[in-house]
């Protein structure tokens, strides 16, 4: 368990060197407010002008939204790696990450770690909350750990298709602009798959999975019997693909070029 | 004999493609490539046995950092068995790393923001050294190095030689018995310079600590290094004793004279007729260089016979330094009696 413990040591440091810029972090949980907010009023515009959407109403569209936020900021605080390629591979940060006895892509999680986005968690809750008292559902004692087992099963679909995307960089370490989309892809996510067309619901469920980050897990505490198959693979889909980005990671690494001196 | 390096055979190919020129050329390249392979280390050997410091040395692009980085399990080889302190660096890396410690001078271990103090915490958590040990181990290094009024700093307001000098303590964090230094003393000032250099050899005969060090300044590996190796083009083209190669290849002396008036080749050469003189003009015509060999008998011969029939305004003898020797030997390429 001493992964643990590095784990907690590098935390508190990040803590320590963020206390001391505590202007930096208000702004950055401030932005991270700002967007959500504005995601939320855009819910609320379209629903201005209809009640349902593809069977969705309104505050099961934000309970959906709420619930995305939660792996989306597990995601966001441990896994950004989107600069991957330009900070380790073409800078050559990667040869000090290998001469470290860690696994390297936990070494990169705990340097790039951005505790404060776990605050944008706080936020989904918030809203599943208000949402579903909005819905008068109710809930069993046990919903609580499907809750934990499926917010983290959404963070590691995220998770591992950013890794495999990152893994790229170990072959090719030219520019692309696909981490960006990639970032629009996935807010895809957080509204119901079937508003829409068949094409991109099947793409968004088993090549680019983000519908199991937002509107599979939600499913099930909304009640949708119909899409119980779906909640019920999120952590299988979760954990099948972490296992190949972590498997496309390791195998990337022997394929690593290093930076010319 | 237990060496801590065996290398066999080790090899490292990098594929790359050249793109071709302009727009056409662009759109020929989505299709068909036009890769090149570049051996950047072809097949080399080498021993090193424990507590010895090996000096590096060779071009830029001669292949020391890629051996480097494959003798520290940074790259995969692409044939060639490697064997560190009985490991595979690349297959056993996060094991083999313990037992290793590196420093790349163009690269900081350290982290920026915070103090080196924390930096090293960090560090002491990830080689999970124990408390007691850090203590005693650290306290050594950190008062040699006299890094202990920097601790307190972030590493960015340090200097290159204060930061140096930290880098060294954080490899040395888990007291490894194999030490990696890439360009350790570059770009820093000679005092630095010579702090460091006598520190690696305090560790060296403290600890008993490996060292391999790959430098440009050849004065490092004077001060510091036996045995030197040689690499070019991805070859090593020598491997073996300093005195050895100076011996070999700085055979000549040279006696730099200035005359009080100008004087020509020919007379000179009338002069010293019986020996086997290179006479070569300096800035003006009073000033000419006489390369011979390093024989007494012909050094004090040349000397008698010029100083007894041109009056001389000074003197100099000159050898061959280090440096010139390697430039000699990379302008012929290869190393006789090597």
């Amino acid at each position: 368990m001493s992964y643990v413990s590095i784990f907690f040591q590098y935390a508190s440091q990040y803590l320590k060197t963020r206390l001391t810029y505590r202007a930096d972090a208000l702004v950055e949980i401030i932005s991270d407010l700002l967007s959500q907010a504005v995601n939320l009023i855009f819910i609320l515009v379209v629903f201005g002008h209809t009640s349902l959407l593809s069977g969705w109403s309104r505050d099961e569209m934000i309970f959906i939204y709420g619930f995305f936020l939660v792996p989306f900021a597990l995601f966001g605080a441990f896994f950004n790696i989107w600069d991957f390629t330009d900070r380790y591979i073409v800078k050559g940060e990667m040869d000090r990450i290998l001469t470290r006895p860690i696994h390297s892509l936990f070494q990169i999680i705990l340097e790039r770690m951005e505790l404060e986005s776990l605050f944008g968690a706080v936020t989904g809750i918030v809203i599943m909350i208000v949402s579903a008292s909005q819905l008068h559902l109710t809930f069993h004692w046990y919903d609580l750990f499907v809750f934990l087992l499926l917010a983290f099963s959404g963070a590691m679909v995220y998770a591992g298709i950013f890794i495999s995307l990152a893994s790229i960089g170990f072959w090719s370490d030219s520019r692309t602009d696909i981490m960006p989309m990639m970032y629009n892809i996935g807010n895809y996510g957080r509204y119901p798959v079937n508003i829409y067309n068949k094409v991109i619901r099947w793409v968004l469920t088993w090549i680019l999975p983000f519908a199991f980050v937002g509107v599979y897990p939600s499913a099930y505490f909304l009640g949708k019997e119909e899409w119980y198959t779906y909640t019920y693979l999120t952590p299988v889909i979760g954990i099948v693909f972490f296992f190949i980005s972590l498997f496309l990671w390791n195998k990337g690494v022997t394929k690593y070029r290093g930076a010319g001196n | 004999m237990n060496y801590i390096i065996d290398v066999n055979g080790l090899r490292k190919e990098f594929k790359s493609h050249a793109s071709r020129s302009g727009l056409k050329g662009a759109f020929r390249d989505l299709f068909t490539r036009n890769y090149s392979t570049k051996t950047a280390v072809n097949g080399i050997s080498l021993q090193i046995k424990p507590g010895e410091m090996v000096g590096y040395i060779g071009e830029n692009g001669a292949g020391k950092s890629t051996t480097i980085k494959m003798l520290t399990g940074i790259l995969t080889p692409t044939s060639g068995t490697v064997s560190v302190n009985g490991m595979d660096p690349h297959r056993d890396r996060e094991q083999f790393v313990r037992s290793i410690g590196v420093v790349f001078g163009q690269r900081s271990q350290l982290w920026w923001d915070i103090a080196v103090q924390e930096s090293f915490r960090l560090l002491k958590k990830v080689y999970n050294v124990s408390d007691a040990f850090y203590e005693t181990h650290m306290e050594d290094v950190i008062s040699t190095l006299n890094i202990e009024p920097l601790l307190n700093q972030p590493v960015r307001k340090l200097s290159l030689g204060q930061r140096m000098r930290c880098e060294l303590a954080a490899a040395l964090i888990h007291n490894p018995p194999l030490l990696f230094l890439d360009e350790p003393t570059i770009g820093l000032d000679v005092l630095v310079k010579l702090k460091i250099r006598e520190f690696l050899k305090k560790i060296n005969e403290k600890y008993g600590t490996t060292i391999l060090l790959t430098t440009h300044d050849l004065s490092d590996i004077e001060a510091l290094c036996e045995r030197v190796i040689m690499l070019d083009e991805g070859n090593i083209i020598y491997d073996g004793a300093l005195q050895q190669l100076r011996e070999n290849w700085g055979e000549g002396k040279q006696i730099q004279f200035v005359f009080s008036e100008e004087v020509s080749l020919q007379t000179l050469q009338q002069l010293t007729a019986g020996y086997l003189v290179v006479w070569e003009q300096g800035d003006n015509g009073a000033s000419w260089t006489a390369s011979i060999d390093d024989d007494e008998d012909i050094i004090s011969g040349v000397i008698g016979k010029v100083v007894s029939s041109i009056k001389i305004i000074d003197l100099k003898m000159a050898e061959t330094t280090t440096e010139e020797i390697i430039r000699n030997i990379y302008e012929e390429g290869a190393i006789r009696n090597g």
